[in-house]
């Protein structure tokens, strides 16, 4: 049997407690997909999945307009009603802007910089909540060009709907216009307007 | 989220270990990568190299020539 429940437009904790309850009822080879406009669900939805140990996968149709597709492999029985991780406090995590204006991380010893910056943004791809959008400039811009040993970490946050932003001012002074690997260039103008309308704005 | 496959990761004593050793590894034809030590491990000195574990054997032959201290090599799905 496959489920579908159209969650857009209903306010958070309501498409995971409504996809609670559709799945307390399923067995089995069921399919459950949730139709949701924001990003805040999917990542809820993932912990409902984690916590019930579902297989779990999304899919961004388009801006605002996702899929959350549960299948289930065992027949599905709730104990508790813990929603204890669900975070609803979409004013703060919404908008979520990383500025990387170094490929360093805090001031030293510069090759121990490039490890802690390596490590930071690999540790990004294990979180919960990812930013909405990556700011990289000046030294930055070399994070998201060819050679760059964080490619991989920036490639993977893209494609869970992570916005890469890199300066071209930064990528044409650096000779690097050529070799941007992930993400597209941007402008002082969008790199102001995103700062201006960031929710909260995290530098490592 | 990053999807967990098996990996393997070695562990080191100290942060400048971890280092020469990624030196090495990338000149030697591993193919991974140093990453933070994941929190389900918590020996060693806050940094791991993560490979494939196909490549345990080439892995075992740079320690065994360049006389890098390593803490300790594991098997596990990050």
């Amino acid at each position: 049997m496959k489920k579908i429940i159209d969650a857009r437009g209903k306010a958070c904790p309501l498409p995971v407690i409504e996809a609670k309850k559709a799945l307390s009822n399923f067995v089995a080879g069921d399919t459950l997909e949730v139709l949701v406009d924001n990003f805040i669900a999917v990542q809820n939805l993932s912990k409902l999945a984690k916590s019930e140990n579902f297989d779990y996968s999304y899919e961004k149709v388009e801006e605002n307009n996702f899929i959350a597709r549960f299948i289930i492999d065992r027949n599905a029985k709730y104990e508790s009603n813990e929603l204890d991780s669900i975070n609803c406090n979409t004013a703060r995590s919404e908008n979520i802007v990383l500025v990387l204006s170094s490929d360093k991380m805090g001031e030293g010893d510069e090759k121990l910089g490039h490890t802690l910056m390596k490590g930071f943004i690999y540790a990004l791809t294990e979180q919960d909540v990812l930013p909405k959008t990556i700011l990289l400039y000046n030294n930055g811009a070399k994070l998201s060009v060819e050679g760059s040993d964080s490619l991989a970490d920036l490639k993977l946050l893209e494609s869970q709907g992570v916005e890469i932003l890199t300066c071209g001012t930064c990528l044409n002074y650096y000779g690097l216009s050529e070799k941007l690997a992930v993400g597209t260039v941007t402008n002082m103008y969008v790199i102001a307007e995103k700062k201006m309308k960031a929710s909260m704005i995290i530098q490592p | 989220m990053r999807p967990k496959e098996l990996q393997c990761l070695v562990t080191f004593k100290t942060t400048t270990e971890a280092m020469a050793f990624e030196k090495i590894a990338k000149t030697s034809g591993l193919k991974g990568r140093l990453i933070p030590v994941p929190s389900i491990i918590s020996s060693g000195c806050g940094l791991a190299w993560r490979e494939n574990p196909d490549n345990r054997a080439l892995i075992d032959k740079i320690f065994e020539q360049y006389k890098i201290g390593l803490s300790k090599i594991y098997e596990i799905e990050i």
